[in-house]
Parts: C-alpha cells; structure tokens; sequence
C-alpha cells in the first residue's frame, strides 16, 4: 500500500496509470529513468511510456537491434545490469552494450512483467552510473512491476468502469484458484491466457466481486464464460449458455 | 527410518540436479520422497515472496483441499512461525495447541493431526519452509527431523541451481521464477481441467506424465500447453472419471 499510495501520489486526483507507476518507481529505486514495453499477442513489441529521451533512444536501439537486457528480460527472467561496461555485458550485447554507454547509460534493470505464462511486456529501469539495486529496491520495483502488470491488464478491457481511487488487483500468487481459472476461461472463450484474464478481471469489476471469488465460482464451475457474450459469464443454469 | 533410504533419495535428487532440471518438478518430487521416508500424509514446499508472504510452490498431492490448508498459511500457521523464527515447528496434536484457529479448523477438516514446518535457510536468511502434515497425533522422532532438515536443505539447494546455469545468480531471481512457474502451472491446470473435463490434481497428474513422456521440462511444457502449440489427448482413465 506504501507504493501504491507513491503512485496515487504522482497520479494526483487522476486515475494511476503505468507513467505514475514508472515514477513512484524512479523514486523508490533511485534510478534515472524508466521505460514500459509492452508485448502482446504476438504483435510487435511497442514501447508504450518512456520517461525521458536518453531512455527512450536507448528503448529505440534495443528494439531495432533486438538486442539488450530489455530484449532478454521478455524470455520472462530479471535482467539486472550493474554495468553495461563490464566485460561479460559486451560480450553478451556486441552492439547495444557499447551504444547505450554512448547514449549516457550504465546500468539497467530489466523486470518481465509476466503472470505465469502470460507476457505482458518489460519494465525496464536506467541509470547513468553503474551501481547495483539494493535488495530493497529491487523488492520495491518488483512489487510496482506487479501493479504495472494490473494497470496494464484493466487498461485493455474497455468494458470496465473506472473508479477513481480503485486500487486494483494484484496479480501476483496468492490466490492460485485465479490462476486456474484463467486457464479455463481461455478454453471456454478460445481466447488467449492474457485476454482470459483481463476478462475475469473486467467481470469481477463489474460485478462488484473479489477477483479470487469469482475464480472460485469457475473452478467450482458454478460460473462459465460464454463466447457470444463479452464481459458477462453465465451460470450454468441460465438456458443461454447451453450449448456454447 | 533406514539410513541407506535417505541416502538412496539424495543420491536420486543430486541426479536430477543437471542443466535442464526443472524446479517445480523438482520440489514435487522432493515432497513425495518427504511423504515416503518421513512417513507423514502430506508434505508442502512453501518459498518467501519477499515481500509479506508465503506462497505454496509444490505439495506432494493436488488435492484442492490439501493446497487451500498450505495456502492458508500464507498469513497464519505454523509455516509462518517457522518462517518468522528460522526454527523448526513441531505440533503433536494441533487440537491441543490452541493457536491458528482458522489453520487448525481447516487440517481438522482434511483429517490431518500433527503438523510440522522445517525451514529452509541460505545462510543467515530463512527463504521458506518445508510443511509436514500426518494423520496421527505425535512428534516426529529425531531421525526424522534430521532426515526432514537434509530434505529441506536439498529444496534449498534445488531452488539455487536452477538459474545459475543462465548468469541469473541473485536469490529473488530464483525465488521469483519458481514462483512465476507455479502461477504458469496452475493455468495450465486450469486449461486441462477445463478441455478435459478433469479435476484440477488429474490435470496436474496429466501435465506432469505428459512433461515426462516427451521428455519435456515441466514449466517449458506447461508453457505450451496454456499458449495452445501443445495439445494433450485425455487419459482414457481421465476421461471416464468426469
């Protein structure tokens, strides 16, 4: 809640967003800049907030050269680069490495912003001096990952009121039956993992529910999803999901 | 507890220890082997999120109701205690402890007695616990706590060599991609379960004899399983129980 309220805090009286999330994580990390890129869908990778220009060339020349720990970061693993000068970070990124350190970037901290097999994308984080990230500061960014992941996911679904103020959900694993349930939506809409879930998340929002309840009612299969019928689930008695 | 049993047992998990282990089957097979040579009901492996909790990673059954009592522990319970000391906990009779209401009303549903957490360590910090149910009363005997503290250990030990292998040596980097596994493997339960008509343990059951069949790591397989490039036929078993 301590972040959260960082990011309520740059958002104003405004709804947060994943720009508000990238400061209140500069903030909490003491770096110098932050991007978000986002990758979905097997569409190509599309760098959606870039807090300044160095950070977004650097963005810029990691996506042309597909190279560069914000590139490795979407295999879904923390890429947490003290210094692009050292010698195994030039072996590693021949082209970025060297090009980066032109642009006035030594260290870069890459966070996937993953939920299981769902790959949203990249919050990548940079500093002009090599330097590592405290343990505390790598905690914090991780948990602003998480909610950049939720912004992310509640941003998609058109559907949903905004609420000023709503906290949303994390994504994180402390309620597996969510989990479950994605994957079983997916089967009952044909839908990705990622579209499932931003669907029984609009749906929870909608309704008023608790993400975890709602997943509970369709691993219980008390509640279906139903194709013909976006942002509404069905129960299983109502006559209009017979046969979908 | 014969002695050559838990050597055979860690013999088996070093074996196992090789570039393309997988570390939620790893830990699966690590709380079976718990279930076996320590003769408790149940066995759980939950890991520290960093953050304020712990979150269940492998159990030696899927039983739903089995994985709710871990889960429960992510804020109470003797896992808890033992994650906050870096101390073992041991309750005989959990009817008689009197503490973790909730806890102790939920094993008492699922017909569990005794209840004992062991903790992992690296180092100086406490990164999770290895959580033992039985269905009798009574503690586990000092052969077997020392048997339950190298097969934590050897959890521990698994946990640190599955990244180490790609650069990714931090400890929150292999704690966060066990977890992030975890979360891919309940989707891919849930995938199954709904394709297949299975319960959720079948389908984790399924997804684990199919990982193995194809000689597949468990995690790259659940992955293409939820992306839909893996389809698995149902089990004929699998199929008539529904």
């Amino acid at each position: 809640m301590r972040l959260w309220s960082l990011a309520a805090a740059h958002a104003g009286a405004g709804p947060v967003a994943v720009e508000h999330v990238c400061a209140a994580v500069i903030a909490a990390t003491a770096t110098d800049g932050a991007a978000v890129a986002v990758a979905l869908e097997a569409a190509p990778r599309e760098t959606i907030y870039n807090s300044n220009r160095i950070v977004s060339e650097v963005e810029e020349l990691s996506l042309t050269l597909g190279e560069g720990p914000c590139v490795d970061a979407l295999d879904g693993g923390l890429e947490l680069v003290a210094d692009l000068c050292a010698g195994r970070c030039l072996a590693r990124w021949p082209v970025f490495a060297p090009a980066a350190v032109e642009a006035g970037v030594r260290a870069i901290f890459a966070l996937p912003l993953q939920i299981g097999a769902i790959r949203l994308g990249v919050l990548d984080l940079y500093r002009g001096e090599p330097g590592d990230l405290e343990r505390g500061q790598l905690l914090d960014a991780l948990m602003l990952a998480d909610t950049a992941c939720a912004l992310l996911l509640d941003a998609a679904e058109q559907d949903v009121p905004q609420v000023p103020g709503r906290v949303p959900e994390p994504a994180g694993l402390q309620h597996p039956e969510v989990h479950q349930a994605t994957g079983m939506v997916s089967v009952q809409l044909g839908l990705s993992a990622a579209l499932a879930l931003i669907r029984l998340r609009a749906y929870a929002y909608t309704h008023e529910r608790r993400l975890r309840d709602v997943a509970r009612d369709v691993v219980a299969r008390r509640l279906r999803f139903d194709p013909g019928d976006s942002a509404h689930g069905s129960r299983p008695d109502d006559s209009r999901s017979a046969g979908n | 507890m014969a002695e050559t049993a838990l050597a055979d047992v860690l013999v088996e998990m070093a074996d196992t220890l090789v570039d393309d282990f997988d570390v939620i089957d790893f830990l699966h097979v690590l709380t079976e082997r718990c279930v076996q040579l320590l003769d408790v009901s149940a066995a759980g492996i939950l890991l520290t999120d960093q953050r304020e909790t712990l979150q269940l990673v492998a159990a030696s059954s899927e039983r739903t109701r089995l994985l709710e009592l871990f889960q429960l522990q992510t804020d109470q319970g003797p896992c808890v205690d033992c994650f906050n000391t870096g101390q073992p906990v041991s309750v005989p009779d959990i009817r008689s402890a009197g503490r973790w209401p909730r806890f102790t009303a939920a094993a008492a549903e699922v017909g569990f007695v005794s209840v004992h957490a062991l903790p992992m360590r690296l180092r100086a910090e406490v990164i999770g616990a290895l959580n033992l149910f039985g269905v009798e009363a009574g503690a586990l005997d000092d052969d077997k706590v020392r048997a339950g503290k190298a097969l934590a250990d050897v959890a521990t030990i698994g946990l640190l060599q599955q990244r180490a292998i790609r650069h990714r040596d931090t400890l929150t980097d292999q704690l966060q991609t066990a977890l992030n596994s975890r979360i891919l493997i309940e989707q891919a339960k849930g995938v199954l379960a709904e394709r297949l008509h299975l319960d959720l343990d079948q389908a984790f059951a399924l997804l684990r004899h199919a990982a193995r069949n194809r000689n597949r790591r468990l995690s790259e397989f659940a992955q293409a399983v939820v992306n839909g490039t893996e389809q698995i036929p149902g089990a004929p078993e699998a199929k008539s129980a529904r």
